[in-house]
């Protein structure tokens, strides 16, 4: 299907039928989703599917509707419907989009071959990966493997002249396995996304992450509540980040809903912090030549050595601060309006072995699995449930469940002192192992 | 996929467009279209002759399986955003298409389309049966149409309402916010409408039709001051019509979030450590939602993988804890006339003084632990094949006084509000963020504490429940398992002995 043309002509019905300018997300998709347990499919999931998202303005009032059946009819009713909409909204001179025409040349976002690889060769890799992490001495159950891809396209297209497209894909495979002890079960899970198929990981190395987690986790034992250090693994260590991207939000700030608000240019932390936001890596599974209404993506350094240099912008929301937009216009699907979110999201890495940090420190916890919300983005306040390893004598001890760690983003930026080299950039959202010299942990 | 964790978000986050796999690879790849459009009024949807049907029933158990199924839906929905001041949008949306899936011992086969036409329901039907190649064919039985009794009434249809009446509705829960105090810089009233229209037919000769209204309004209010900042947050939820908001007042939900904001403000930190929690009524319920409803639910039990395995019959908890999932209260954000896989929905008791007598199950749980299907296989959208979920799932009253309970706590934390929570089913570790905590001393309310986490395993926490209030009540939420589906929770106010609170300073 041509859906850079579609949304080029939808736009002119908008046009037509009274918008003052109009802009049209269109996007497709085919997806499998194969899950496998004890050597046997249990689902095979498959469907391709389309949708486009129709935003209209009418004397500066903004309306959207969106429609998954790309039918001539269908499509003329949501537009219909969308400048109808318009009547109840409130006119904002912000309200306005974007005629960037440039896009941003980013390599390696389709592969031909997801496609082509065959069903059972797919459907072989779930299963090797389950009959692998099964074999690992400790590991009793499986909770299944499974493989996943997609691939897709998105064109947009608005009445300034603009009209992108562009084709992605990924896949991803994964294993989830239980070790029991006596009355003790313990879960442990890892996979793998990529956004070509030939850069997957070995199975291999999937299925022992998986078993040692969980086998790592047996035989937890209790420690008192107490203020001590806390090394946030790789594995976890971006959910910290969330705190900020949260924050950095430019429309948060402008309302002034973020404990950063007030922060541009100033020092938030440590000068161990430097965090990025790369629309433009090769490969990256959250890279994109532009954004969801279609400004070019960029790589933009959002805290320099501990200093916030950046807020993040769609274009209304940079229109009302007086900034251009950073690239930042993201869509949840065609269904919804384009927010503010990131591209690939990460804190630098720092040049320490996470070994030397767990040895430098002579009481604490390395923390494995982290839940909760995060950092609040708009106090700042953290409070979390962690479960992992506890160090004392610069040596893993034993593992530890069931404790809490909580602090504030003050405390947690500023006492960062310590940084690992273990950054992987094949995650959307990432950070290094990184220590934080003391936190409240809650236990016994 | 990492380990499975069940979630459960008091609002829905603005998602972020992301081709990652993150979290695991629950959902796979291309932004967007794994998901459903959210944001209505719509033709009716199409009726399909019950012959057309039979066909692609027939054709999905063309290659073998005892189950073949079709499911489609039609989703017309609305969303109004109030902020600053300002209706900054409006969005409509539709949405339609359909599943076919077939299950051939413990396999199953799915796939969906987003046409609604009958070559393309075989085309799914053949996609759906692939993995039923070579297995023992069962012959459908013709479709027959059957009706459920209804559990949710409406008196004025969303169809029939004005925009007006919605604005209205909003400015008026926008307007009490703003005013309840100086300190509250700003309120943002979400509104969102839908009308979903199911049509289930299967190979038992199964064949349902209904057409759903939901309504979510959620009210956040930002107040500012003593060097810091909240955001309070008052949901409002139903499946009726707009006379919804003459039973749940917007401005109730206004005053109350707007209370919620300003109170936190003076928020102390929260000491850590294990202490006794009282948990006021309400959406509190969504502790024992996460701690003891997802490990309750038949999937994890026939994978062996759940914390409750073996526990059938067996004394789990506290004699004074009575747990229920019920998808029939009538009108209740978690009903439905009959679950996504047609079946009744039903009262279902699933802990009984403390014993565990019932776990919940869809179709295909239900043939593989051979139990009674209890009326839980739900799926967010046709793009999802259903799953067990609960509905409405609450601590059963008791007979201790509210205020008796706290005035016999010593110390501890008050729970008013939480956010929301996760657990991992297989060890049964929960968690949950409060939004609104207070310390008890000496049997009284005191300070206002930061939003801790409290932490704890699930078997525990059943057992600790040691006292149960006459005063139950339930508030509405999304739970998340890979899909989405709309519950609520309730409870009466418990005590809850020595869960681990995860505050940032020492006792």
């Amino acid at each position: 299907m041509d859906i850079k043309g579609l949304s080029e002509q939808l736009v002119k019905t908008c046009l037509r039928k009274g918008a003052d300018a109009a802009e049209v997300y269109i996007e497709t998709a085919r997806n499998l989703s194969l899950d496998v347990r004890k050597g046997e499919i249990e689902t095979v999931q498959e469907a391709s599917a389309a949708g486009a998202g129709i935003r209209v303005f009418v004397k500066g009032r903004m309306a959207f509707a969106s429609s998954n059946d790309l039918g001539g009819k269908a499509l003329d009713d949501a537009v219909g419907r969308a400048i109808e909409f318009a009547r109840i909204t409130t006119p904002d001179e912000n309200n306005v989009l974007t005629d960037d025409k440039g896009t941003t040349e980013v390599a390696g976002l389709y592969d031909p071959r997801i496609a082509q690889v065959s069903m059972d060769e797919k459907i072989d890799l779930a299963k090797r990966t389950e009959k692998l992490a099964l074999a690992i001495p400790g590991v009793t159950k499986s909770d299944g493997a499974s493989y996943r891809e997609a691939e897709g396209e998105v064109a947009v297209a608005n009445s300034n002249g603009l009209s992108k497209s562009y084709r992605s894909s990924g896949c991803g495979f994964g294993v989830s396995i239980v070790a029991e002890k006596g009355e003790q079960k313990s879960s442990g899970g890892d996979s793998c996304s990529r956004r070509f198929y030939g850069d997957l990981k070995p199975a291999e190395e999937v299925a022992a992450k998986a078993a040692k987690d969980a086998i790592d986790a047996l035989d937890p034992r209790p420690v008192k509540t107490q203020r001590t250090a806390v090394i946030f693994h790789t594995d976890v260590s971006s959910m910290l980040l969330g705190g900020i991207l949260g924050a950095v939000d430019g429309e948060r700030v402008l309302q002034g809903a973020s404990f950063l608000a007030q922060k541009l240019g100033q020092k938030i932390g440590s000068e161990l912090i430097t965090v990025i936001d790369d629309g433009t890596r090769e490969k990256g599974m959250a890279s994109a030549p532009f954004d969801g209404e279609g400004v070019p993506t960029q790589k933009r350094v959002i805290v320099d050595k501990g200093v916030l240099k950046s807020f993040l912008y769609n274009t209304a929301v940079a229109k009302r601060a007086g900034v251009k937009s950073t690239g930042n216009a993201s869509r949840g699907d065609f269904g919804s309006l384009p927010g503010i979110g990131p591209h690939n999201f990460f804190m630098a890495a720092g040049t320490a072995k996470l070994e030397d940090i767990i040895k430098a420190t002579k009481t604490g916890l390395l923390v494995k699995e982290v839940t909760g919300y995060g950092i609040n983005p708009v106090n700042g306040n953290f409070s979390g449930g962690a479960s992992g390893l506890w160090i004392e004598n610069g040596q893993i001890a034993f593992p530890v469940k069931g404790l809490t760690i909580a602090g504030t983003a003050e405390e947690i930026f500023n006492g960062l002192d310590l940084v690992a080299d273990d950054l992987d950039l094949n995650e959307a959202m990432a950070a290094p192992s990184f220590r934080i010299k003391v936190l409240q942990i809650g236990g016994e | 996929m990492t380990k499975s964790i069940y979630a459960v978000e008091d609002i829905p986050r603005r998602r972020f467009l992301e081709l990652g796999l993150k979290g695991g690879i629950a959902l796979a790849a291309v932004p967007g279209l794994m998901r459903c459009a959210r944001t209505g009024q719509a033709p009716p949807p199409p009726r399909f002759a019950l012959e057309d049907l039979n066909k692609v029933i027939r054709r999905a158990l063309s290659k073998g399986g005892e189950f073949g199924e079709i499911y489609i839906e039609n989703r017309v929905s609305r969303s109004i955003l109030l902020e600053e001041g300002k209706f900054k949008s409006a969005l409509f949306g539709i949405s339609q298409g359909a599943g076919v899936r077939v299950i051939s011992g413990d396999k199953t086969g799915y796939a969906y389309t987003d046409d609604l036409t009958l070559e393309a329901f075989l085309r799914a039907a053949d996609v759906a049966s692939y993995i039923a190649r070579g297995s023992k064919a069962v012959a459908p039985v013709d479709i027959k149409e059957v009706k459920r009794p209804s559990f949710i009434t409406v008196k004025v249809p969303l169809r029939t309402v004005a925009e007006e009446k919605r604005l209205e509705i909003m400015k008026r829960a926008q307007d009490v916010a703003l005013s309840y105090d100086n300190r509250i810089k700003m309120a943002s009233i979400d509104y969102y409408d839908e009308v979903r229209g199911r049509t289930i037919a299967n190979s038992e000769g199964l064949y349902v039709t209904d057409e759903l209204p939901l309504i979510f309004f959620i009210v956040q209010a930002l107040a500012v001051g003593n060097g810091t900042s909240h955001m309070g947050r008052e949901r409002l939820s139903r499946h009726a019509g707009i006379e919804m908001f003459d039973d749940l007042k917007p401005e109730d939900a206004a005053r109350n979030c707007a209370r919620e904001s300003v109170t936190m403000l003076d928020a102390e930190d929260a000491p850590a450590g294990k202490m006794d929690v009282v948990m006021q009524n309400g959406w509190g319920g969504v502790l024992v939602h996460e701690a003891v409803g997802h490990p309750l639910e038949g999937d994890n039990i026939s994978r062996e993988t759940g914390v409750f395995v073996g526990k059938l019959g067996k004394d789990v908890a506290n004699p004074k804890f009575t747990m229920i999932d019920d998808g029939s209260l009538p009108g209740f954000r978690g009903t439905t006339d009959f679950d996504d896989e047609g079946t009744p929905m039903t009262r279902n008791v699933l802990i009984q003084e403390g014993r565990l007598v019932r776990f919940m199950t869809d179709v295909l749980s239900a043939k593989q632990l051979k139990m009674g299907r209890t009326g839980n296989g739900r799926r967010e959208s046709f793009r999802y094949m259903p799953i067990v979920r609960m509905t409405n799932t609450f601590i059963e009253k008791g007979t201790d006084k509210p205020a008796d309970i706290l005035a016999s706590t010593e110390s501890g934390i008050y729970v008013q509000s939480l956010s929301g929570g996760s657990v991992n089913p297989t060890d049964g570790v929960f968690n949950f963020t409060c939004r609104e905590a207070y310390l008890i001393e000496k049997g009284k309310k005191t300070t206002p504490v930061k939003g801790a986490t409290l932490i704890g395993n699930c078997l525990d926490v059943i057992k600790g429940v040691d006292a149960v209030g006459d005063d139950l009540d339930f508030g509405p939420g999304i739970c998340g398992k890979g899909q989405a589906a709309e519950v609520t929770a309730g409870q009466p106010t418990v005590r809850i002995r020595g869960i681990n609170v995860g505050g940032s300073r020492a006792r």
